[in-house]
């Protein structure tokens, strides 16, 4: 069978492209096939060639939203449209295709052609930028979250105790635990124990533990968790909720490394390291006379101070692809991310409850987003409404008027504040805009870059 | 013995792992005795391995099938035949005729790859005595 050379010529030029490139006929019957294609696919050309495209391709999409479909039925090309497809050893490939359609001279459909990038490479770079931007499990690439990323390997080899501040949420035990595992003890036990969530007693013998007979029903010896700890590290969370009773038996535990099991007649010592933490400012307690001076020195060693994530909003997007990784392997998902609009949204909310906030956020689009990218209202209604409640008072109950607002609100700040490219998009004039923004009383942004005209 | 192929368009569903339909026949001495269509909405992998063995699937016949997937169906009990291709009931005769190890349903790409299945049925005992005949 002698192919003509024009022929010739385009599969020379096709094979010689880095992407995959396949034409299929009318009736979906593989065309050409280029040499990218046969890489990428793991079918060879003749194999490929009269096929039907969904038996070679076997892309996620074939099924439901094929993109050459899509192309033929709104006349516009697909471009660069994140899917995956398997391979004959069912691995998903990670790849972004781009359909058009063609047509003859006459301008009649006579097929279609797609082409496809192997993303498989772009994943690993992204996992690799990942891993730089992730230390121990703590992810952050900003400027107080790398300073403290430097820090920790040098924290972590000393055996001083270490303070953490840091609100709720801002992730003390993470770090706790990053220290233990990246000091000389990270082969023994790793305790963490809230006092401020146990009473006195209880918190007495879960820490220092008791001998059987110290009282009724201690029928047995249960050791404490500092005896459990020996070799490793201690994290007392919530340090600033203990009572002055404990704070004194905690101050000798620290001075002299010795405790006395509840009950005991001789003193344990252990070999512990300990790691405080408390989202409260300890020298304010220390000043009102709520906490031992004595102790605070005691532990105020190596003082760590977490940033909110309010003062690191950079990360977001990072800890937003954390929690969507984190999710998918959960809950056997495949959500590709989050959309630009709802990322802004993540943006400019100010999470007092921090990166744990952040994390149910995403856990809650998670129930109501089935796939693709989390839109703006899989989030939360309390986080969509920020917006709206930055809009007129008095009118945040639906009403015609107030959904208008936030429609031009939003518009506006979709433009960076320029009115003249939101009104061409709300599809009404400049003037009547303007009109409308006094009407209904819209905050507008500090500058307009589009319209410089005074009034 | 209950036979499932997911299917779309006539034809054996090229991604079981988004597949929409299944079509679940009873087979019985060598013929079909009965099927019927159900969906698969599961999205998640773990819920649509353990959807396929809630409807009692003994044989999954599909194209291309995620590993992760496959490894979850085997260990659900079902026995997973991948990467065919082809129109639905040609692909279910075959299968029933002990047929299916014929190239011309292997999904292109998997050709000449080690073979996990010999033919559908099994061989080697008269017509009507598979492994599978028991468990229908």
């Amino acid at each position: 069978m002698s192919e003509s050379p024009e022929k010739r010529a385009t599969e020379t030029i096709l094979d010689s492209i880095a992407d995959g490139v396949f034409t299929v006929d009318e009736s979906w019957r593989i065309t050409s096939f280029n040499r990218a294609a046969e890489q990428i696919t793991g079918v060879s050309r003749k194999e490929a060639i009269g096929q039907m495209c969904s038996d070679v391709f076997r892309a996620s999409i074939c099924e439901t939203q094929c993109a050459l479909k899509e192309t033929m039925r709104t006349g516009r090309p697909i471009v660069n449209k994140a899917i995956y497809i398997l391979d004959a050893n069912g691995r998903r490939i990670p790849i972004s295709i781009s359909a058009a359609i063609l047509k003859d001279a006459a301008d009649n459909v006579i097929g279609g052609v797609e082409t496809f990038r192997d993303l498989s490479m772009v994943e690993e770079l992204r996992k690799e930028l990942e891993e730089k931007y992730t230390f121990a499990d703590i992810v952050g690439r900003s400027p107080a979250m790398r300073q403290l990323f430097e820090l920790l390997p040098r924290i972590a080899d000393s055996n001083s105790t270490v303070l953490i501040e840091g609100a709720s949420g801002t992730g003390k035990e993470l770090f706790a635990r990053a220290i233990h595992s990246l000091s000389p003890r990270r082969d023994k036990r790793f305790v963490a124990i809230n006092c401020g969530a146990l009473p006195d007693t209880l918190l007495e013998s879960e820490l220092f533990g008791y001998k059987a007979g110290a009282f009724t029903d201690a029928r047995h010896d249960k050791p404490g968790r500092l005896a459990i700890a020996d070799g490793g590290t201690i994290l007392l969370d919530e340090i600033g909720d203990v009572s002055p009773a404990m704070q004194s038996r905690l101050l000798r535990f620290l001075q002299e490394k010795t405790f006395e099991p509840l009950g005991a007649v001789e003193p344990l010592q252990v070999d512990v390291r300990v790691v405080a933490a408390t989202n409260q400012d300890l020298n304010k307690l220390v000043k009102k006379g709520i906490f031992r001076q004595d102790l605070f020195y005691r532990i105020n060693v190596i003082r760590l101070k977490l940033p909110e994530l309010c003062d690191r909003r950079e990360d977001i997007p990072l800890l937003v692809d954390r929690f969507v990784g984190k999710f998918n392997r959960l809950q056997d998902k495949d959500v590709a991310g989050v959309s630009e609009e709802a990322l802004a949204l993540l943006m400019e909310h100010d999470y007092p409850g921090n990166v744990r906030e952040l994390e149910n956020v995403i856990e809650h689009a998670f129930v109501l987003c089935r796939g693709g990218l989390i839109e703006r209202h899989h989030l939360p209604p309390a986080l969509r409404n920020e917006t709206d409640s930055k809009l007129p008072r008095g009118e945040r109950a639906l009403t015609l008027k107030a959904l208008e607002a936030i429609h031009i609100a939003d518009a506006i700040r979709r433009h960076g504040g320029n009115r003249t490219a939101a009104a061409r998009e709300l599809g009404i004039d400049p003037s009547t805009l303007f009109r409308k923004i006094k009407s209904l009383g819209i905050p507008l942004p500090g500058s307009d870059h589009g319209n410089r005209k005074k009034e | 013995m209950r036979v499932a192929l997911p299917t779309w368009d006539g034809r054996v569903s090229p991604v079981f792992d988004v597949a929409r339909r299944l079509l679940v026949v009873d087979v019985e001495r060598d013929a079909e005795v009965g099927r019927s269509e159900v969906d698969l909405e599961e999205a998640r992998l773990a819920a649509r391995a353990s959807r396929v063995a809630a409807i009692g699937v003994h044989v999954l016949i599909c194209g291309a099938i995620s590993w992760p997937l496959e490894a979850m169906l085997t260990s659900a009990g079902t026995r997973v035949i991948p990467r065919m291709c082809g129109p639905v009931d040609d692909v279910l005769r075959a299968f029933i005729a002990g047929q299916l190890a014929s190239e011309a349903f292997l999904m292109p790409g998997c050709r000449g790859r080690r073979r996990r299945f010999r033919g559908g049925r099994r061989h080697g005992g008269p017509p009507g005595t598979s492994r599978w005949r028991g468990m229908a």
